[in-house]
């Protein structure tokens, strides 16, 4: 079961969303990682067939997936960044009318949906309605009505943006728990919730996938070396405007950062095995800073 | 998913608010049509259903065929009534004990008004009190009498040659002696419909002005158009629970209504012509008014029907709920506002807006013809057939520009 994306390319006016990205997806899950007004909502919003593109293909089992149309989309499952919702609906209504829209027998449809309630965590409040729900609680109602049809293909649009710490690692949990047998693309900005559970993670910049494979083979692939070192308060401006510092934290010495360069910044400098972040820092450079919660 | 989607337009608040608005209108409704009083033989006013019962024994003492001896009867009831002490007297309970001995024959009465007038437009309550003496041979004939004079006159403009003489045909072939009897259900029935009915249409216009733009005001319809059935069963879906909506709560709503007020005031009379009733004196059209309720009915269902279908077009068409709800708004309120533009062309057209559906009882009274395949009409049949089709037409194209939003 392959995904193939062919030379995709969307321009809304002067700007190029997404330009000419090929990719080919297969079972597993795969981490969408970049920067904001990157490109990931549209390239993800084609694969749903929401927006068609200005050129390229894209094939579900060597079909186009906008010919397929609702054949494709009954293998779909998307959960959108601005995920929409009906206030006045219990969370139980909500996914049944999912269900129903997605095309599922009714019978089959209540029983899916109490599994998906147990699962997400949502069963005892399932008669709540959606709009006295928490950003969390709402999240995890939209993983279910995703999950309803048990797509093949399983797209989350930023799914942990706007929770907290505790919402997302249950989360991240619950997507590792479901992403068995089938195609998961995760897009975020936030590279700690792919990092754990994406195989293979597709780095986006200015609507190009500009670097593709596992977290070993992208950190690898970083032609700059990661050096901690502890310098003191009055250098610190110096070095943030010479070098990329991923990390600063005070210690009782000075400050300690953490820096890529392809040399050594300075002689007490220590080399360190890079991470995702500094592969995500050194790709978007100063864009990577513009969201705090980006690391 | 059709009970979901009339779920979404029923559970909201404001949904439930208009509801609740359009269940306190039907009372408010109903209690004013019913609202009929009797004056006893002390003269003083008596109200509720035992009134009712008084009044329309009085009035059925007159039914029957309103032929020259009924009609001569009954006014020289009246001059016998007219001419008493009690409404001779000065003082007004006196007066009203003498109307009270009227109401049997009132409706006679102001048939006989509208009949020996001065004038085809000019209505005089106090006529019959002054004639001397009538000539109830005349009483059909002049009906047509007053007509041809007001085309020769006061309306030779306004109508062709072939319009007035299909006008005195229409007259001509209204079958005489009619039968009188009681209608006050049916009339009143006619009366108070269209208040109810203009505030069902904005209210239903309300409900359905969210079915289609509330995906994007919620912003699901990420969701909805990524979904197995969001481009083809889930959207005509939609229109099914629009229609569903329009129809089963107008229905609800006249039903209820329709039986209230008949049960209460008395379905007696179904069968009479509209013309044995004052308010269609004047009407041209050949109709019971059982017939002439059932018209009314009907074009209040079209005119919510395609009023309601228009806004859910708008809907589907600019996403946005208060740009449709003002559709209803609109129909109902610009036509007036467009009256004060006087010209013979406007007019025509005025009495073809549907507005016009909502008040199929005053419709019954324009002389507004309109030469359609070779031969003339009134507005009414043509408001009932041009309305329907376009309702066809109207339901279909929300479903094609909802599912072309779909695709960007």
């Amino acid at each position: 079961m392959l995904l193939e994306v062919t030379e995709l390319t969307k321009a809304f006016r002067d700007t190029m969303a997404v330009d000419h990205i090929s990719c080919t997806l297969g079972n597993g899950v795969y981490g969408l990682l970049g920067v904001n007004g990157a490109g990931k909502t549209t390239f993800m919003r084609m694969l749903c067939t929401l927006l068609l593109p200005d050129s390229g293909a894209i094939r579900w089992e060597g079909s186009d997936i906008f010919s397929m149309g609702g054949a494709y989309r009954k293998l779909l499952g998307y959960l959108p960044q601005d995920f929409g919702y009906y206030p006045d609906f219990t969370i139980q209504d909500y996914l049944l009318y999912i269900a129903s829209i997605k095309g599922l027998r009714p019978a089959y449809a209540k029983k899916h949906a109490e599994q998906l309630l147990q699962q997400v965590g949502l069963w005892d409040i399932r008669k709540q309605k959606m709009k006295k729900l928490s950003g969390g609680m709402k999240r995890r109602a939209g993983i279910a009505q995703a999950m309803l049809n048990d797509p093949q293909i399983l797209i989350l649009d930023e799914p942990t943006a706007g929770l907290d710490p505790r919402e997302r690692i249950r989360f991240r949990n619950l997507i590792s728990e479901i992403a068995d047998k089938r195609l998961v693309l995760l897009s975020t900005h936030i590279v700690s919730d792919i990092e754990y559970i994406a195989g293979e993670i597709l780095l986006m910049k200015d609507g190009k996938l500009t670097l593709t494979g596992t977290t070993q083979e992208l950190t690898a692939s970083m032609p700059e070396q990661v050096w901690r070192c502890t310098v003191q308060r009055e250098q610190l401006d110096h070095y943030l405007q010479h070098y990329q510092v991923s990390n600063i934290r005070n210690t009782a010495d000075g400050v300690e950062l953490r820096i890529l360069s392809a040399s050594c910044p300075m002689a007490e400098a220590v080399p360190e095995p890079a991470t995702l972040e500094d592969v995500f820092l050194y790709h978007f450079g100063e864009k990577a800073g513009a969201d705090h919660d980006i690391l | 998913m059709i009970f979901y989607e009339i779920k979404k337009t029923v559970s909201r608040t404001g949904g439930r608010i208009a509801l609740g608005l359009l269940l306190f209108t039907l009372a408010v409704s109903c209690f004013l049509a019913v609202r009929v009083y009797y004056v006893n033989e002390e003269g003083a006013r008596e109200y509720g259903y035992s009134a009712v019962q008084k009044l329309r024994a009085a009035q059925k003492e007159w039914a029957g065929v309103l032929d020259e001896e009924r009609l001569q009867a009954a006014f020289q009831e009246n001059i016998r009534i007219r001419h008493s002490p009690e409404a001779l007297s000065e003082d007004i309970t006196e007066n009203n004990i003498a109307f009270s001995r009227l109401q049997g024959i009132f409706e006679i009465r102001s048939l006989i008004n509208e009949s020996y007038a001065e004038g085809f437009r000019s209505y005089d309550y106090y006529l019959a009190d002054r004639l001397t003496s009538v000539n109830a041979a005349d009483f059909y004939q002049n009906r047509v009498r007053l007509l041809r004079e007001w085309l020769e006159t006061d309306a030779k403009d306004q109508f062709t040659e072939a319009e007035k003489a299909w006008l005195i045909r229409q007259y001509e072939e209204l079958d005489t002696p009619f039968f009188y009897d009681y209608v006050k259900g049916w009339r009143r029935a006619m009366e108070y419909f269209p208040t109810l009915v203009m505030l069902a249409v904005m209210i239903l216009g309300y409900l359905v002005a969210g079915i289609f733009s509330c995906e994007y005001q919620s912003k699901a319809e990420a969701v909805f158009f990524a979904s197995a059935y969001g481009r083809s069963r889930a959207v005509s879906a939609k229109v099914k629970a629009g229609l569903l909506t329009v129809t089963g709560i107008y229905w609800a709503l006249a039903g209820c209504y329709s039986a209230f007020v008949l049960a209460f005031l008395g379905a007696d009379g179904a069968s009479c012509p509209v013309q044995a009733d004052r308010g269609g004196w004047k009407c041209f059209y050949h109709l019971t008014m059982g017939q002439a309720y059932v018209l009314v009915l009907l074009g209040g269902y079209l005119g919510c029907l395609f009023l309601s279908g228009l806004t859910m077009l708008v809907s589907a068409k600019t996403r946005s709920s208060v740009a449709a709800v003002m559709v209803p708004f609109g129909a109902v309120f610009l036509p007036s506002f467009l009256s004060f533009i006087q010209h013979p062309l406007m007019n025509h057209i005025l009495v073809l807006l549907p507005n016009r559906l909502l008040d199929m009882g005053s419709t019954l009274g324009y002389f507004y013809l309109y030469p359609v395949g070779g031969q003339l009409h009134g507005a009414v049949p043509l408001l009932l057939i041009l309305y329907t089709a376009l309702s066809l037409v109207l339901y279909p194209m929300q479903y094609v520009e909802y599912r072309r939003l779909s695709k960007k």
